[in-house]
């Protein structure tokens, strides 16, 4: 087994994630015994580290009116596509997009490059990453052991809300994620660098656990979200008003995606009060925000779906 | 695991993110190229333009982020064509000044700097190093998108690699190294 064939273009592949899985031992071996070359491909992954430092805030910038206009059209014109066009959900599928397209932030120990960045922006996206990676973190332990994966049930869901929202100093709500076969089994309050935090966690059918990690950021930019994904755990992050959320689990990017638009939507609408009969809840939403969202299904849990709690009161204050 | 669709009103099909994926990404790379935001808006609403056009040119189930960057790929060479008048080289600091991400970030050195190695390559080389690493596009994709076999690629890549690593290196950000 020689190592040494390996080639230069393997190392770019490497890098690049697009090496062959049967040829990648060889090149880690490689790099293990050959300084220079494991050197070289760290300043790969740094330059496209900084491409991405450098250009993703295009991400998050509205594309112009046309552009906009343009897609629309496309998604019309091309085979395959359903028609389904949910433009009014701008700000979603923009961030949707930007989270695929991000590069995982703290999964990538190469991301750290040891500078010390001074500038607001940056200490921003550290505290946000920081908060992702505390979720990341609560998510693993958390789900390890069935006995302490819950400090309350989600039985009583006001107790459970109006306890997590006294200890983050604002108002917390575990979402509704009924939609995409997640049920609320509990959370629990732990300590994060931005003050205390809650944790809400969801369990599917098939046992599988997905976390919510909520948090109160001194300042909040809604224009902020990203990925990492550490080892098998997928974090979604992103700021919302005055609170950060981060959403772990053991699934791919799309997936978790899937329940990060939940999860999104849900907030958007604000707690709700589930009635005991499907019927039309014609009060206002307290939550309601300033985006023009048409939701009108959004009220009424999907059929088929039990709802959490039915005794769930909008939010005191 | 296999989530349900979600019943509420921001529900998206696969296609639409998809899509939506896609154009932000050219979005990246063509301000990542020109360095300007209303010439990287005016380019990929060009292109957009030209696959609305040819939109049954597109076949269900091939590579749609292949199909749309080669047709962006193609509107800029026909652009650079046609503005032959203009200069090949651009003052960097007059470049960096349009740019719109926040300018807070030119700050940090090492930005800078990446933002200057940048400039310096080759076009060729720019193009495949930010398809690549910026866009996270496949070799084949990439051949496939700037009509060149996968060996030039390859070739373009590993120098335009090198060539930042050592300008990076040269300005004493990351700690020096020889650089071979």
């Amino acid at each position: 087994m020689n190592a040494h064939c390996v080639t230069d273009d393997e190392l770019h592949a490497y890098v690049d994630g697009q090496l062959a899985p049967e040829r990648r031992l060889f090149v880690e071996r490689w790099l293990a015994d050959d300084p220079d070359a494991a050197r070289r491909a760290e300043d790969y992954r740094a330059q496209a580290a900084l491409l991405h430092e450098l250009f993703d805030p295009v991400l998050r910038e509205p594309a112009s009116g046309p552009v906009e206009e343009l897609t629309g059209k496309l998604r019309g014109r091309m085979p395959g596509n359903d028609n389904a066009a949910p433009w009014h959900a701008r700000h979603w599928v923009r961030m949707a997009a930007a989270v695929m397209l991000i590069v995982g932030g703290a999964g990538g120990g190469w991301l750290g490059r040891g500078a010390v960045d001074q500038s607001p922006v940056v200490q921003q996206r550290q505290t946000l990453q920081t908060f992702a990676e505390e979720a990341t973190q609560a998510h693993r332990f958390y789900t390890s052991d069935e006995r302490f994966q819950v400090e309350l049930g989600a039985d009583n869901q006001d107790e459970l809300n109006s306890w997590l929202s006294k200890r983050v100093g604002r108002d917390v709500f575990g979402p509704d994620l009924g939609g995409v076969g997640l049920r609320l089994i509990g959370g629990r309050s732990l300590p994060t660098e931005l003050g205390a935090g809650a944790q809400y966690m969801y369990v599917n059918e098939a046992n599988k656990r997905v976390t919510l990690f909520v948090g109160a950021p001194r300042s909040g930019n809604p224009a902020k979200f990203g990925f990492s994904q550490n080892g098998d755990v997928a974090t979604i992050y992103w700021v919302e008003g005055p609170l950060a959320y981060a959403l772990a689990g053991r699934m791919s990017k799309e997936d978790l995606l899937r329940v990060a638009e939940a999860v999104y939507n849900d907030v958007k609408a604000g707690p709700r009060r589930p009635e005991p009969q499907s019927q039309q809840n014609p009060q206002p939403q307290q939550q309601q925000q300033q985006e023009q969202q048409p939701q009108p299904q959004q009220d009424q849990p999907p059929a088929g779906v039990q709802p959490i709690s039915d005794t769930h009161k909008p939010k005191d204050s | 695991m296999e989530p349900s669709r979600q019943q509420s009103g921001a529900r998206l099909s696969t296609f639409g993110v998809e899509l939506e994926v896609h154009i932000a990404s050219l979005r990246r790379y063509a301000r990542a190229l020109l360095r300007n935001r209303s010439d990287a808006e005016d380019l990929v609403q060009e292109a957009l333009t030209r696959a609305v056009a040819r939109a049954d040119t597109f076949k269900a189930g091939t590579n749609l982020r292949a199909w749309l960057f080669t047709i962006l790929h193609n509107v800029h060479v026909n652009q650079v064509r046609s503005k032959a008048s203009r200069p090949d080289e651009v003052d960097v600091d007059s470049v960096e000044s349009k740019l719109v991400t926040p300018a807070r970030q030119e700050e940090r050195v090492e930005l800078r700097e990446m933002m200057r190695a940048l400039d310096d390559l080759p076009e060729e080389q720019r193009k495949v190093l930010l398809l690549v690493a910026l866009e996270g596009l496949k070799y084949e994709e990439v051949a496939e998108t700037l009509g060149v076999p996968i060996g030039t690629v390859m070739s373009r890549l590993s120098r335009a690699r090198e060539a930042v690593r050592a300008k990076l290196a040269n300005e004493g950000s990351v700690a020096l190294r020889r650089v071979k």
